[in-house]
C-alpha cells in the first residue's frame, strides 16, 4: 500500500456515529408513539360496518348518485364543491401573487422575506376547519364561508410554490435582453412575465387539484359542499348514499386529477 | 493463449433484427482490440455478447475455455466477476461517492450483513483506492460522483473495473461522450492497464484515429459481419472504404435505428 | 404544433417570406383559455353566493373571534399537552407506517422494476383512489370501523401516507436510470444485489425527504383530525369552539403553531442536508 493511498484511507469521513445517533432518536420516537396511540382492534361492531361500507359502495343509491335535478343530490353537491375549491383556487392565487413577491429573497430585503414567511407559517398553521367557524360568523352557513376559507388557507402552499417560480427565474434572458438594449419595462414584460405567467398557472392548478380534495371537509362546519351529507348519512347509518357519495367524490378527483395533469404538462412543453 | 473464441457466432434480437451473422474470430490474453463499424453496425452486440448480456442464437461462443452458452443462473454471474465492462454514459450510481462506486465490484463476496448495512472491510477499501490511484483520481474518492467532470467519471467506471481484476475488459465507446484531449488520458489509461496487467481489452470506438492509434488490432464490422480483421498498421484508406461504405453508399444503410428518423 | 379542432376554427395566419418559404402561426389559445376559466368563475360565482359587499360590511366579524383569542387563555395550557402528544404521536406513527409499507406498494406499481403491467397498473390505480380519499373522511371512517380515539386518526394518517409516498416514489423510480443497475449485473451482481447498490442509493434520499415532508403536513392534517372524534388536539378545539371559549382556542393554536413551527424548522434542516 502506498503512502498516498494510506493517507486517503485515513480521510475517510466517519458518519456512523451520526447515523447510529439519528437511528436511536427514530427507534426512540417510535416506540414513544407506539405508547400514546391507543392501539384498539377492530371496534365490536367495526367489522359489521366495514362491510356495510363496502356493500354500501358496491350497492350505491342510484336515484341518489344521479339526481341531476334538485340540489340535494350527489351531482349538484359535487358540483357546489367544484364551484367552491376553483374560486378558493382563484382568490388564492390571486392573494399569493404581493405575498410571494413579499417573501422572495430576491425581491425585497432579508428581514421582510423571513417576516412575510413567518406570517405565512402561522396562517396555515390554522386548521381548516377554525376559519371555517370565523368565516360562517361573516356570511352565515354555506358555500361561501367555504369558498373565503378555502382561499385563505391555499395562500400558505400557493405562495411557497410561487417563490419557488420566482427563483428559478432564468436570468440569462433579462442579461440577453440588457445587452440588446432593452428598457426595464420591456425586460419585465416580455422577459419575465411570460416565465412567471405559465409557471404560476401550473402550480395553480396543481394546487385546484389539492383544494378539491380539502373542500370535501368544509362540510364539516357548515361551510358547505359535499360533506356534511356524508357526515349525515354515515351518522345515521345510510351505507348506501355513502357508497354513492364516496363513488361520486372518487371519480370526481381521479377524473380531475387526469384533466389537470394533462393540462400541466400542456403549459410546460407548450 | 486463446481467450476469446466465436465460431459461426450469429445474433437475432426478437424484433427480427440480424445483427452478428456468421462471426467467426480468435482474441488472444494481453491484446488490445478496437471495433470499428457503422452506427448500427452490431459493435455493441458482440461485445455484449462476450459476457452474456445478451444471448446468442447459433453458433458457439468460447471466453477462457467456458461455453458461454452452457452457462445458467449463478454460472453467469461467476462467470461475468471475471470480465470487466465500461460504458458510454459511464453507468455509476451519481448519488453516491466515488469510492462507494468502485467498492461495489467487491459486493459479490460480501457477507450478508454487510450487503444490508452497507459497510464494506478495509482490505477491500485499500484495494478500491489504489485502483482510483491507478486511474489518478485517488484525490476524489470521497467526493459525490455527479460532482466530478465526465472524463473524471469514466476514470471511476474504469477504477470499478479495475478493481473487479477481470482477465478481460469490455469498452462499449468509452470516450464518445469525452471532449479530445480527455478522450486520450482515458485510452492512455487503458493503454497502461493492457500493458501493466496483461488484461485483454476490447474497445468499441468511433474515433478511427484514436483506434489506430491506439490498438494493436483492428476489427471492422460492417451490417453484422466481419469484414476486417488485422494489424492497426496495416488499415489503409481502403480499408476503412470497405468498412463504412464509400460516400456514395452512405445513404443506402441498412439501419432501423437510423431509418425511423 | 398538431393541427387540432382549435386549429379549424380559428385558422392559422400565414407569412410569406421573401424567398417564397410559408410559416403557419397558429392563433394562440390563451384568450379561449381565459374565456374558459372567466365562465367558470362566474358560474361558480353564482352558485357558492359569493357576495364581496358582505366582506366590507360584516367582515369585521371575521376579527372578533381572532380578537377574543387574545390574550391567549395562558391556565389552559396544562390541559393542551395530553391531545397534543397525542397528534404528534398519531402522526409519527401513521406517517411511520405508511412510509415503510410505501415501499412494497411503489416497487409493485414501477414497471421498471416488475415487469408487469397488469400488477403496475392494478396498483397504481389502487395508489390513486386512497389518494382521492381526503384525511378527515378516511378518519370518520376509521372512527366507525375502530372506535373514536386514536387508533382512528393513526389510520386516516397511515391511509394518507401510503399513498402520497407510494405515489410520488413510484414515479421517482420509474425515472431512475437504469444504467448504473446494468453495470452492476456486468461485473456479476445478482438482481437483488444490483438492485440494493444501484436503485436504492439513488432512491433513498428522495424516499427520507417526502417521508419527512409527509410527516410535517401529517402533524397539521391530524390536528383537524379530532373534529370526527379521531384523537389529538383537534378534540380539543371542537370543545372550545363549541363552548365559544376563544381564549383557550387562542391558546391552543398557539402552541400548535409554535410545536408546527419547531417541526418543520428540524425537518427543513434534514431535508437540505438529503438534497
Ligand atoms: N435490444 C435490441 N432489440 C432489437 N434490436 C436491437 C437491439 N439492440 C440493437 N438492435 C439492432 O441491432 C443492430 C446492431 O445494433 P448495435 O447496437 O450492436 O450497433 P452498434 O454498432 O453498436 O451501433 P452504434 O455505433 O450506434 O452504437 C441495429 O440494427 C440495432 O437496431
Ligand atoms: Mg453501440
Amino acid at each position: 500500500m502506498n503512502k498516498a493511498v494510506q493517507l486517503q484511507l485515513e480521510k475517510e469521513p466517519n458518519r456512523k456515529l451520526y447515523l447510529s445517533t439519528i437511528g436511536i432518536i427514530l427507534a426512540a420516537l417510535l416506540v414513544w408513539s407506539f405508547m400514546g396511540v391507543n392501539i384498539t382492534g377492530f371496534d365490536p361492531r367495526g367489522t359489521q360496518i366495514a362491510s356495510n361500507i363496502f356493500w354500501g359502495i358496491l350497492s350505491p343509491d342510484l336515484a341518489f348518485l344521479f339526481d341531476f335535478r334538485t340540489a340535494g343530490g350527489v351531482p349538484y353537491l359535487l358540483f357546489e364543491t367544484i364551484a367552491i375549491a376553483f374560486l378558493g383556487t382563484i382568490f388564492g392565487s390571486l392573494l399569493a401573487i404581493p405575498i410571494s413577491f413579499l417573501m422572495s429573497p430576491s425581491v425585497v430585503s432579508k428581514p421582510v422575506a423571513f417576516v412575510t414567511r413567518l406570517v405565512v407559517i402561522f396562517i396555515r398553521t390554522i386548521p381548516s376547519l377554525v376559519y371555517g367557524l370565523m368565516f360562517i360568523r361573516v356570511t352565515g352557513p354555506g358555500p361561501y364561508a367555504g369558498v373565503l376559507t378555502m382561499s385563505l388557507t391555499s395562500i400558505g402552499m400557493i405562495s411557497r410554490l410561487y417563490v419557488d417560480v420566482i427563483e428559478n427565474l432564468d436570468r440569462g434572458v433579462l442579461e440577453a435582453m440588457t445587452s440588446m438594449g432593452c428598457n426595464t419595462y420591456e425586460k419585465i414584460r416580455y422577459g419575465i412575465l411570460p416565465q412567471l405567467f405559465s409557471n404560476f398557472l401550473s402550480v395553480t392548478i396543481y394546487r385546484y387539484d389539492m383544494n378539491l380534495r380539502d373542500a370535501t371537509i368544509l362540510g364539516l362546519v357548515g361551510a358547505g359542499g359535499i360533506g356534511a351529507p356524508l357526515i349525515f348519512a354515515m351518522r345515521s347509518y345510510r351505507w348506501n348514499e355513502v357508497g354513492s357519495i364516496l363513488i361520486g367524490l372518487v371519480i370526481l378527483i381521479l377524473a380531475v386529477e387526469i384533466f389537470s395533469n394533462k393540462l400541466r404538462s400542456k403549459l410546460v412543453n407548450g | 493463449m486463446t481467450m476469446i473464441e466465436f465460431k459461426n457466432v450469429t445474433k437475432t434480437y426478437p424484433n427480427g433484427v440480424k445483427a452478428l451473422n456468421d462471426v467467426n474470430l480468435t482474441i488472444d490474453q494481453g491484446e488490445f482490440v478496437a471495433i470499428i463499424g457503422l452506427s448500427g453496425a452490431g459493435k455493441s452486440t458482440l461485445i455484449r455478447c462476450i459476457n452474456r448480456m445478451h444471448e446468442i442464437n447459433e453458433g458457439t461462443l468460447m471466453v477462457n475455455d467456458v461455453d458461454v452458452g452452457k452457462l445458467k443462473g449463478k454460472q453467469v454471474r461467476l462467470f461475468r466477476r471475471n470480465i470487466g465492462m465500461i460504458f458510454q454514459s459511464f453507468n455509476l450510481v451519481t448519488r453516491t461517492s466515488v469510492i462507494n462506486n468502485v467498492l461495489i465490484s467487491t459486493v459479490p463476496d460480501l457477507a450478508w450483513w454487510r450487503k444490508v448495512l452497507g459497510l464494506f472491510p478495509k482490505e477491500k477499501k485499500i484495494d478500491a483506492l489504489e485502483a482510483l490511484d491507478k486511474v489518478g483520481i485517488l484525490d476524489k474518492a470521497y467526493n459525490r460522483v455527479d460532482q466530478l467532470s465526465g472524463g473524471q467519471q469514466q476514470r471511476v467506471a474504469l477504477a470499478r473495473t479495475i478493481a473487479q481484476h477481470p482477465a478481460i475488459i469490455l469498452a462499449d465507446e468509452p470516450v464518445a461522450s469525452l471532449d479530445p484531449v480527455t478522450a486520450k488520458v482515458v485510452m492512455d489509461d487503458f493503454k497502461k492497464i493492457n500493458k501493466e496487467t496483461n488484461m485483454s481489452i476490447l474497445i468499441n470506438i468511433h474515433h478511427v484515429e484514436l483506434a489506430l492509434e491506439y490498438a494493436d488490432r483492428v476489427i471492422g464490422i460492417r451490417q453484422g459481419e466481419v469484414v476486417y480483421d488485422g494489424k492497426s498498421e496495416a488499415v489503409t484508406q481502403e480499408v476503412l472504404d470497405q468498412i463504412y461504405g464509400s460516400q456514395a453508399e452512405l445513404p443506402k444503410m441498412n439501419d432501423p435505428e437510423e431509418a425511423e428518423v | 404544433m398538431r393541427e387540432t379542432v382549435y386549429d379549424k376554427i380559428f385558422k392559422p395566419k400565414t407569412y410569406t417570406l421573401s424567398n417564397g418559404k410559408e410559416v403557419k402561426q397558429h392563433a394562440s389559445r390563451m384568450p379561449f383559455i381565459l374565456l374558459i376559466v372567466l365562465f367558470i368563475t362566474i358560474v361558480s360565482w353564482e352558485v357558492t353566493g359569493v357576495d364581496l359587499s358582505m366582506i366590507r360590511t360584516r367582515g369585521y366579524q371575521f376579527i372578533v373571534i381572532l380578537l377574543a383569542m387574545f390574550p391567549p387563555n395562558l391556565n389552559f395550557m396544562s390541559n393542551v399537552w395530553g391531545p397534543l402528544f397525542d397528534t404528534i404521536q398519531m402522526s409519527l406513527l401513521g406517517s411511520i407506517a405508511g412510509a415503510l409499507l410505501a415501499i412494497p406498494f411503489a416497487l409493485l406499481s414501477s414497471s421498471n422494476i416488475i415487469r408487469n403491467q397488469l400488477l403496475n397498473g392494478f396498483f397504481k390505480l389502487f395508489l390513486s383512489i386512497l389518494r382521492t380519499l381526503p384525511t378527515l373522511v378516511t378518519a370518520l371512517i376509521a372512527t366507525f370501523i375502530f372506535g373514536l380515539g386514536t387508533m382512528a386518526g393513526t389510520v386516516a394518517i397511515f391511509i394518507f401516507t401510503l399513498s402520497y409516498i407510494g405515489k410520488l416514489m413510484y414515479e421517482h423510480i420509474e425515472n431512475v436510470d437504469m444504467g448504473a443497475f446494468e453495470a452492476h449485473e456486468s461485473m456479476g451482481l445478482s438482481k437483488v444485489e444490483a438492485f440494493r447498490y444501484a436503485i436504492v442509493p439513488d432512491v433513498m434520499p428522495t424516499y427520507l425527504s417526502v417521508s419527512l415532508y409527509a410527516f410535517e403536513g401529517n402533524i397539521r392534517y391530524a390536528a383537524i383530525l379530532g373534529y370526527v372524534g379521531a384523537g389529538g388536539v383537534g378534540l380539543l378545539l371542537d370543545e372550545r369552539l363549541g363552548w365559544r371559549d376563544y381564549p383557550s382556542v387562542g391558546m391552543v393554536l398557539l402552541i400548535l403553531m409554535l410545536v408546527v413551527f419547531v417541526i418543520e424548522r428540524i425537518s427543513e434542516y434534514f431535508r437540505m442536508k438529503l438534497t
